[in-house]
């Protein structure tokens, strides 16, 4: 009988934590999000110097002027990556935004008329899907060559599809509730029936999704950057780590303070978007 | 199946219509030269020997039938043709992707399992914690780190390449040369690699514990090891090895980066060395590559699936 109730304890205490994780995660999340919000806004105040200018001897080791050391044309580090949180937050946050309006777009369309045009839009989402992402992006952004816009867009236009297919699942399910049936029945047009009942539902989804994509695009500017096909002018974190990389900074001494610093930073701002997606998602749809 | 069909003409389409479509003069893109520096005579015969005079739907009928015989014409920079060069990479990438897809599978469906298993533990959810930490790595910082620490600041193993240029190793000595050249590539690729197998596992493996075949065997008196290896790891595993078999498509993909960072001679590197040098032809045959093995994994796990779970066939 003891055996039993300590096990009872035991499960009890299993379920109380795992209630628990999503809302200690994504108040993580939004922690980190603050903080780099604030950075990227204040970006001008908080940086020692002019990122884009030459104010020291290149390759310079940290020091009490230059905490983090100067880079390979003499820029101050530190002031580099405080301004490296506007272009991730920034490319982060449009391209999301872009993945987002088409994703919702298909998602709706495709879940309220499921019938030809929904299978035909979803076999186009299943395509691309199935493309190597990585090489494509690659490719495409190659193709258009390196500016902010071009990053954005190709970003955003490669990664809709998933969001797309999360909401169509969850517009088939609205589309034959009773309030959807009913105004349908009483001749409500279809315009009307979807901006009034199909998409503020799918609302909390969307917002999981977006918050997701924000987490993925954040990392995808950085590989992109890192690659060399980012915008030359702007300061990114990949654009630190693309010339740490091209001037060998990390097979020497420099990489404790040139390539560990913005590959965190990369590192934090993701995850911050991911733990709020996964303590959201976990609200919605509890897998845990 | 159809789907393939459709994703092979999407890729190919894709491939023709870019370098035409893409703002500057497509002579550049598909010719390789500097428009400018040429009389409209030369300029007149390129464009005929590469055959942009002809109809926009013969162009394109021609470059079908260009792919289908293994024709993916010549690199501008090296002049080469660039089926070889593709021939050339291609054991290294599937060497290390191989290799790491591997390790990340044993490794992901272990801990999964675990996770699962003791789900709601301060074991579980912390390993958890890590997995969604570790999906937010950038991949190629995690090589320049490795780097940094193993080749530079300890000295233990190689920092570039997948063999010690112009040494000459025979036997053994070549065999333990291009695993150590191999390791931090392969350890970068697993560890990023990993989360993802873990994720499929641990859902997996909580969705088949709630089945009520599971409560039936323990209802009539089967041990924890009988449930969990002769119930719940048979169920489990079909779909995770699905999973796993389209991963390995993608995978190659992902070389991109790593490859990159430890200037290894992969499919990956081939791309970012095109790419830099304004090499479109090649650019555009890697990426077909890179199609044509994401199609052939998911061809496998279709394949697969009726034989390691049997509810799938259909009679």
């Amino acid at each position: 009988m003891t055996a039993t109730g300590g096990e009872d304890r035991a499960i009890r205490r299993a379920v109380r934590r795992r209630s628990r994780l999503p809302t200690i995660l994504g108040v993580a999340g939004l922690v980190i999000v603050g903080a780099l919000v604030v950075t990227a806004v204040f970006a001008p105040w908080l940086a020692p110097y002019d990122p884009t200018e030459r104010i020291a001897r290149p390759f310079l080791f940290p020091s009490a002027e230059h905490p983090l050391g100067t880079n390979d044309v003499g820029h101050d580090l530190l002031s580099e990556i405080i301004f490296g949180s506007r272009v991730s937050l920034m490319v982060g946050l449009v391209a999301a935004t872009v993945a987002l309006l088409i994703g919702t777009t298909v998602g709706v369309i495709a879940g309220y008329y499921p019938k030809r045009l929904g299978s035909t839009l979803m076999r186009g989402v299943d395509v691309i899907l199935i493309l190597p992402f990585l090489p494509l992006l690659i490719v495409l952004a190659a193709y258009l060559g390196r500016s902010l816009l071009n990053t954005i867009l190709v970003i955003g236009l490669l990664i809709w599809a998933e969001p797309a297919r999360i909401i169509r699942s969850q517009v088939l399910s609205l589309r034959s509730r009773e309030y959807v049936l009913a105004a349908r029945s009483m001749g409500a047009p279809d315009r009307w029936t979807i901006l009034r009942h199909i998409v503020p539902r799918t609302a909390l989804l969307a917002t999981g999704s977006f918050v997701r994509a924000v987490s993925g695009a954040i990392l995808l500017e950085a590989a992109l950057s890192f690659l060399g096909l980012g915008d030359p002018i702007q300061k990114s974190w990949g654009s630190t780590l693309y010339w740490a990389q091209t001037r060998g900074a990390f097979l020497t001494p420099a990489w404790k303070w040139w390539v560990l610093p913005p590959g965190l930073l990369i590192m934090l701002a993701s995850l911050g978007f991911a733990l709020i997606a996964f303590s959201l998602e976990e609200r919605i749809n509890p897998r845990l | 199946m159809a789907q393939y069909g459709v994703v092979v003409v999407v890729a190919v389409t894709l491939n023709f219509l870019l370098p035409r479509l893409m703002p500057g003069n497509p002579l550049a893109l598909i010719a390789g030269v500097d428009v400018g520096m040429l009389t409209p005579d030369q300029r007149a015969e390129i464009v005929a020997r590469v055959g942009l005079d002809a109809p926009l739907w013969q162009q394109y009928l021609r470059y079908w039938g260009d792919i289908f015989t293994g024709d993916f014409g010549f690199s501008f920079r090296s002049s080469r043709p660039i089926v070889d060069m593709i021939w050339e990479r291609l054991p290294w990438t599937l060497l290390i992707t191989g290799l790491s897809l591997l390790v990340s599978a044993v490794v992901g469906v272990l801990l999964g399992a675990i996770s699962a298993w003791r789900r709601g533990t301060k074991g579980d959810l912390g390993m958890l914690s890590g997995m969604i930490s570790i999906e937010s790595l950038p991949s190629f910082w995690l090589g320049m780190v490795l780097v940094s620490l193993f080749a530079v600041q300890w000295g233990l193993l190689p920092s570039f390449g997948a063999v010690t240029p112009a040494s000459d190793l025979e036997g053994w000595a070549h065999v333990w040369d291009i695993i150590s050249h191999a390791i931090l590539p392969v350890t970068a690729l697993s560890i990023v690699g990993t989360p993802g197998v873990y994720m499929t596992m641990r859902y997996s493996m909580l969705e088949t514990l709630g089945e009520d075949y599971i409560r039936t065997a323990r209802a009539k008196g089967a041990g924890e090891r009988r449930v969990l290896f002769g119930h719940v790891a048979r169920n489990t595993i079909a779909p995770v090895i699905t999973v796993l078999a389209i991963r390995l498509g993608f995978a190659f993909g992902g070389t991109v980066i790593i490859e990159t960072v430890f200037s290894y001679p992969g499919l990956g590197r081939l791309v970012f060395e095109a790419v830099a040098g304004r090499d479109y032809p090649v650019m555009q045959a890697a990426f077909l590559v890179f199609t044509a093995a994401i199609l052939v994994a998911n061809l496998a796990a279709d394949l697969l699936y009726p034989l390691i779970d049997p509810r799938s066939r259909t009679s």
